[in-house]
């Protein structure tokens, strides 16, 4: 039994060795081959309607020139890729609050001096800067733009001999109309938190408030914003609030327990004459696929037609991280991604505006009727972009519609701002 | 028995009148009577479960059309499989597949080994003050959840090159430690020490104690901590996300992630994807049944 077990003993403890070694030498394979051919850059997009429009993009890049090939990374993490100091060469995503940060502690590299940066409208380059900026960059080209507005179905417009309104009365006056005639005037989900934060809460403020103005305020007075400071939650968005209260009876009676998808589907049945929702939920609409005939409007807060405004957000914007490795072939893709024939179709297929001086304008007659007030420059970012994570805002605005009182809770947005402040 | 006749008009005795006497004199608990409130509780139970796994299968075989319309329980209409093909292709699925499967096989062996040999020599060397200590040295990591540390790890992995599966793998195996080496431990002491002496009279080493002894009757307590490896690692979301720096190494929970929008629900796509994940998890079920009964209730009771 003892002589047989002696080498026995040691060939399972050899061959566990091996196995170690040989799994040591698959994992660290990869970044052996990568050095020869063509260097590889990456290209961080994870929006997931347009993960094939872009890796077609990227094959079609590669294949144009043979000093570059482009990954398309949608899976990992950006957060931990810039923590670990290996961020994609090429960012293209939405451009938020959150990216704003990596942004302000100059994680981003100077894009300025590239001639594309020049080819963006000014008013639109400066939605970049609503967010915090760095001294001195230009790092985010902000590639697309979606404008939001009330989607309305042009048929039950019609049916019912209503205009699109462009006052708070005459906006009072149509959903009072639909409602005798037995038609739920507005669709509302809010089961999901941010339907009800980037629909109802950021069309009623961002009509009657100056956002940008607004929030400049609250990061100055900082951890001094309260009931006496000069800009506040509690007192400055107090009146867009009440109104949107006054807009519930108008709503569907179960909006509770509905969400988004729910809303989506319900308007691909005309179960109701308007959404407040943007372009996004045009493709979801169609999912359910029927024929409709809906358009957009902005959503008319006061009482002068010259006040009307439409919410925006940067849907896609292009970055370079300081720390990418393959800075020139960066570049080169962002160039490429820039050319016209390349950003025009995007915007073209995913029903957003464009962002260049000479952008052709949207064709699709779904969002055509906000082409004049973007290239008016009469936008807004939606108000609760601004407001950080930390703080539950969807969840508070969820609490006000579902009937907290909603100077209470805005307070607390106040508390929880100025504590927020202090703590940085 | 005389005791419960009483009772027995209340229950529905009609359930299986035929067989009732030849019950009775077999005696067993319980048997001649349906206890409904129980089987009630596991009619409820098991709904909870096969419910969601219907709605699952249901929505992957229908049409986009047809998955958006609000019904969950309508049947598809047309049939179709191209929510499959979709949920293949988008994932690029035999890839990631074969990542979680690297991941998961190095994790369940690596937690079995490594927290059996290390149970042993705690167990076997409880009288010495270092092995009692660091005992409660690896206890204390319970007490520290993976997030807490997530970006020390992404930086130490990032600089030691084990940003890939076989660091996730790796990671999966330190954070386990804590709770398997419990685990053995408490199985551990109820194995005599004298099976062992006898083992090392007739000249065994300590390394063969080990793995011709100790392991084997180690087995139903491997069988609990392979099967919860198993679970945590295949659908471990957090630790690769956070951790794999190449996007073609990551795995099939990371990459379903792309299902899951605030703007888009392509439901259809998104089922299909989750029952080609779940699949493995299912088989390894079926076959594993028996020792997951078992493994369940076998750390409780020490």
């Amino acid at each position: 039994m003892s002589p047989s077990n002696g080498p026995n003993g040691l060939l399972t403890r050899r061959s566990l060795m091996a196995g170690a070694g040989g799994l040591l030498a698959t994992a660290t394979l990869p970044a052996c081959t990568s050095a020869s051919g063509p260097s590889l850059l990456t290209l961080h997009q994870s929006k997931p309607e347009a993960i094939p429009h872009f890796s077609e993009l990227a094959a079609e890049f590669t294949s144009s020139q043979d000093r570059f090939a482009i990954q398309h990374d949608i899976a990992t993490n950006l957060s931990a890729s810039f923590v670990r100091n290996s961020p994609p060469d090429l960012g293209c995503l939405n451009y938020n609050l959150e990216m704003g940060r990596f942004m302000q502690r100059g994680a981003l590299a100077d894009l300025s001096d590239l001639p594309e940066a020049a080819m963006i409208r000014e008013d639109v380059a400066e939605l970049a800067d609503w967010y915090p900026t760095y001294e001195g960059r230009t790092s985010v080209l902000p590639y697309s733009v979606t404008a939001a507005s009330v989607i309305y179905n042009r048929r039950i417009f019609e049916e019912h001999g209503l205009e699109v309104p462009t006052t708070w009365e005459e906006f009072l006056t149509v959903c009072e109309t639909l409602q005798s005639a037995d038609v739920t005037p507005i669709y509302a989900t809010f089961l999901d938190p941010w339907t009800i934060a980037q629909g109802l809460f950021d069309y009623t403020v961002g009509g009657m408030i100056d956002v940008r103005g607004f929030y400049q305020g609250m990061s100055e007075i900082g951890e001094d914003v309260g009931p006496d400071s000069e800009v506040s939650f509690q007192r400055t968005l107090l009146e867009p609030v009440q109104r949107m209260l006054e807009l519930m009876p108008y709503l569907n009676a179960d909006a509770s327990n509905r969400a988004y998808g729910d809303g989506n589907t319900a308007m691909a049945q005309e179960q109701a004459a308007m959404y407040f929702q943007g372009p996004w939920a045009f493709g979801e609409i169609e999912k359910a696929g029927a024929d409709l005939d809906l358009g957009t409007f902005p959503l008319p807060m006061t009482e002068d037609p010259a006040d009307l405004k439409v919410r925006v957000n940067i849907d896609l914007s292009l970055w370079i991280p300081e720390a990418a490795d393959e800075q020139e072939g960066a570049r080169a893709f962002l160039q490429f991604l820039m050319r016209p024939e390349v950003q025009n179709p995007y915007n073209d297929a995913f029903l957003a505006f464009g962002t260049t001086k000479d952008a052709p304008a949207v064709t699709d007659a779904r969002i055509s009727e906000m082409q004049t007030y973007y290239d008016q420059g009469r936008f807004y970012m939606g108000a609760s972009q601004f407001i950080p994570n930390s703080i539950p805002a969807q969840n508070y605005i969820q609490s006000i519609v579902g009937g907290a009182d909603a100077e209470q809770v805005l307070a607390r947005m106040d508390a929880d701002w100025a504590r927020l402040a202090f703590r940085e | 028995m005389s005791t419960a006749t009483p009772a027995a008009p209340a229950a529905p005795a009609s359930s299986a009148p035929t067989t009732q006497p030849a019950r009775r004199r077999r005696g067993a608990v319980g048997r001649d009577r349906v206890n409904w409130p129980v089987t009630v509780l596991l009619m409820v139970g098991s709904l909870a479960v096969l419910v969601p796994l219907f709605v699952t299968v249901n929505m992957s075989l229908k049409t986009t059309e047809q998955a958006v319309d609000g019904n969950a329980f309508s049947l598809p209409d047309p049939l179709t499989l191209t929510s499959f093909v979709e949920a293949w292709n988008l994932t690029n699925f035999p890839r990631g597949f074969a990542i979680s499967i690297f991941i998961t096989t190095i994790a369940v062996i690596g937690e079995i080994v490594i927290s059996a040999l290390a149970a042993y020599a705690i167990v076997r060397n409880w009288d010495r003050r270092a092995f009692r200590w660091s005992f409660f040295y690896l206890l204390a990591a319970m007490f520290i959840p993976f997030p807490v540390v997530a970006l020390p790890q992404i930086q130490l992995t990032g600089m030691l090159g084990l940003d890939n599966p076989l660091g996730v793998a790796i990671l999966h195996i330190a954070f386990a430690l804590a709770f398997n080496t419990l685990l053995f431990t408490a199985f551990l002491r109820t194995i005599p020490l004298e099976l062992e002496e006898s083992m090392r009279m007739d000249g065994a080493g300590t390394w063969q104690v080990f793995w011709r002894l100790i392991l084997p009757l180690l087995g139903p307590m491997c069988a609990t901590v392979g099967i919860f490896a198993f679970i945590a690692s295949w659908n471990d979301f957090m630790m690769p996300s956070l951790i794999i720096s190449d996007p073609t190494l990551q795995t099939v929970p990371v990459l379903q992630n792309m299902f899951q929008t605030q703007f888009s629900n392509s439901y259809n796509v998104a089922f299909a994807s989750y029952l080609m994940a779940m699949a493995p998890a299912i088989i390894v079920y079926l076959f594993a049944q028996r020792w997951v009964m078992s493994g369940l209730t076998q750390g409780a009771i020490k």
